[in-house]
């Protein structure tokens, strides 16, 4: 598989992943995550990226070799790159060396609190990664159905381009339907509230509220590149993160998107937990953090 | 056990009564000439009070109002309640994740719009002390220049918030970057008059000025983390166990005065222990929006009246007007604030004509100055001219905020 020069990075729009790495770390699910990996790279038809940081031994190259050849996975499609040194640092350099579009790891739905504070590797890398990062959160050996795609579509100029990934990856996976959903959270507006409005007065500000949310939700469906897919519109009421995180739950998705954050997040964000945060805290399903990169 | 007498009861019920009607009368009348409520309910503080109806009808006054007896201290008590209420839904308001969210603008915007008034603030206090009544190189000197400091540094949540939905601006950039700024100020205003007051209330006892601050510090970050996990995970089982809205409306505010007497019992105020409870509940992604609005109702249409209009019963502010104190409170109060956060949202990132929004934006004072300035002069930091000054110009800058704020906007 041929190398890229870096200057490819930049401004490399967020889809189609051409290039998609697995983090492999010879845990029980190991070969249920090469085989998520392999469906996935299969229906977008992408080269294989495998990446373990920590020893190279004969025993794990044999077992790999045989997972590899078990699953099907296509040998000129894929290279192992084992490396040594800090996993996250080392994942994250490789896959930028490598113009890495998506990389797959595999993650637990909660980590114990000391863990979650100090940080899995999982965690980590979603946090810093420069490219889009797949949480499996359960893969499984057999054709698993990632079927209910759910978008988070934040305020944020990045939130096209993620909703056009889900939209590219919903036609990839033969998905007819898509929801995205708003997160509507007006901090302070009990007390804006609670002083000298009237009833109708108070009805008529929440009121109007809610037609913003709709419509700045609805501009960003009329903006994307629906081709036949079907988009479902909904605007929840609650914090950032939280609640879309617990919506996704409670309507099963099978797969998160949301755009990459802002900022490198870090321990006081854990420690005050917003947005990213909440739903990294407790995973309600596979999670997609979709990055844009800037041109 | 020393109880109200039949007739100190009917003079204490009624005194309540003709606040909580008045004011509402005169908040709504405000209403109409887009005046905050505040300023109306402290005109009936005044016309209740010394200034007007002490004046013309003194034995009315004292009828209401007396100044010495039980009802006093059956007043006392139910202020001191009002107060502590009050911090405490200014903390619920109080997200720091929202800091977080906005990132590098909101960061230096808040802490230019606290250092520089601040400084601003004390350095005119130190180096002038007699320009305020005050002896140099006391120790009340210090404790007033640091006070005059955070009086500056501190902005009103709920004023802005209100402005800035009046102007459709609470959902945009600049709206979350003025919103998330004054909750930094709240918190280290709050923080550091606490410790003020503590110092000026207890002093020469054995707490020592590095306990003062570890307690505040510690108390602060046991509630942040801990208290507030507990919450957290507390919140959905009252919410749905207990009886609604009862159960979580007395569970909150009984946090709420555990840790403000907690709080007063480390010799720290009661409104610190009020202020972090208010943080933590209002903060918990399981508190649901309607206990929210009802705590909220319950203190701002109850306590908040009560609070505001007893400010006029307690100082007459013809008597207590000085213009050079009102007129220097109010230079220092525009250019430190006007500047110091504007000057943090431009070195942040925004357009000069957006940073001197988010800087007049800011600059209201409202309630919050109001309530600072009231501790402070029942602990003695200050005299009765620089509270009608600190008054005068919470008002001045709640009033001028939206229309110097629309002269910047495209």
């Amino acid at each position: 598989m041929e190398q890229f020069d870096l200057s490819k990075l930049k401004g490399r729009p967020a889809f189609p992943f051409e290039t998609i790495a697995v983090a492999i770390s010879f845990s029980p699910r190991l070969e249920a995550l090469l085989s998520e990996s392999k469906r996935i790279s299969d229906k977008l038809q992408a080269n294989l990226l495998l990446i373990h940081v920590g020893e190279k031994t004969p025993e794990k190259e044999t077992r790999l070799d045989k997972l590899i050849s078990k699953l099907g996975i296509d040998e000129n499609k894929c290279r192992i790159n084992w490396m040594d040194g800090e996993p996250v640092d080392t994942i994250l350099k490789l896959c930028k060396l490598n113009v890495v579009d998506l990389l797959i790891l595999g993650a637990l739905s909660k980590e114990k609190l000391l863990k979650f504070y100090l940080g899995s590797i999982a965690r980590k890398i979603s946090r810093k990664a420069k490219c889009s990062v797949l949480l499996l959160t359960n893969p499984t050996e057999e054709a698993s159905r990632i079927k209910r795609f759910m978008v988070c579509a934040e305020e944020n100029p990045k939130t096209i381009h993620t909703v056009n990934t889900a939209l590219y990856l919903a036609k990839k996976f033969n998905v007819g339907e898509i929801s995205i959903v708003k997160e509507a959270h007006v901090p302070g507006l009990a007390m804006t509230m609670a002083e000298d409005s009237t009833a109708p007065e108070a009805n008529r500000m929440r009121r109007n509220l809610a037609e913003a949310d709709e419509q700045e939700l609805h501009s960003v469906a009329e903006k994307c590149d629906k081709d036949g897919i079907t988009i479902i519109e909904k605007v929840i009421k609650g914090k950032p993160g939280y609640t879309v995180s617990k919506y996704a739950r409670e309507k099963k998705a099978d797969l998160l998107i949301l755009n990459s954050p802002d900022t490198q997040l870090g321990l006081f964000d854990r420690i005050f937990t917003h947005d990213m945060e909440y739903i990294l805290a407790d995973l309600p399903c596979n999670l997609l953090i979709v990055h844009s990169r800037p041109h | 056990m020393t109880r109200l007498t039949h007739h100190e009861l009917i003079v204490f019920l009624l005194a309540i009564s003709t606040m909580l009607i008045f004011s509402r009368v005169a908040g709504e009348l405000g209403k109409k000439l887009r005046l905050p409520v505040v300023m109306g309910e402290l005109l009936v503080g005044i016309m209740l009070g010394p200034t007007i109806l002490g004046q013309f009808f003194p034995d009315l006054f004292t009828y209401l109002f007396p100044r010495t007896g039980n009802v006093t201290f059956a007043f006392d008590g139910l202020f001191s309640l009002s107060v502590v209420m009050l911090l405490f839904v200014a903390g619920m308001e109080v997200q720091l994740p929202l800091v977080l969210k906005q990132g590098k603008v909101a960061i230096y915007t808040s802490v230019s719009s606290m250092v520089i008034p601040f400084f601003t603030g004390f350095a005119v206090a130190w180096y002038f002390p007699s320009l305020f009544g005050q002896t140099p190189n006391t120790p009340t000197h210090l404790l007033f220049s640091l006070f005059l400091g955070t009086a500056l540094s501190i902005s009103a949540l709920p004023v802005i918030a209100r402005i800035l939905m009046d102007m459709n601006l609470f959902k945009t950039n600049i709206g979350m970057i003025i919103i998330a700024s004054a909750m930094v100020n709240d918190l280290f205003g709050w923080l550091l008059f606490s410790f003020i007051l503590s110092l000026s209330l207890h002093h020469g006892e054995t707490m020592g000025l590095g306990y003062t601050i570890l307690y505040i510090l510690g108390f602060g970050v046991f509630m942040l983390t801990i208290g507030k996990r507990i919450i957290d995970k507390a919140l959905p089982w009252i919410q749905t166990k207990l009886s609604w809205p009862g159960g979580v409306l007395s569970i909150s505010l009984g946090v709420c005065l555990a840790c403000a007497a907690f709080t007063e019992s480390i010799n720290i105020h009661a409104i610190l222990g009020a202020f972090i409870a208010g943080i933590a509940i209002g903060d918990s992604v399981q508190l649901h929006e309607k206990a929210r609005e009802i705590i909220h109702q319950f203190v701002t249409n109850f306590f908040a009246p009560l609070f505001f209009v007893s400010i006029g019963l307690k100082v007459n502010f013809i008597q207590n007007f000085d213009i050079v104190i009102v007129s220097i409170v109010m230079v220092l109060a525009f250019i430190g604030k006007v500047t110091g956060a504007s000057l943090g949202a431009y070195w942040g990132g925004l357009k000069k004509r957006e940073a001197l929004v988010v800087g007049f934006g800011m600059n209201a004072r409202g309630a919050m100055e109001i309530i600072l300035g009231t501790l402070a002069l029942n602990a003695g930091l200050i005299s009765a001219p620089v509270f009608v000054a600190l008054i005068i110009m919470a008002l001045v800058t709640s009033l001028s905020s939206a229309p110097l704020m629309r002269k910047f906007l495209d």
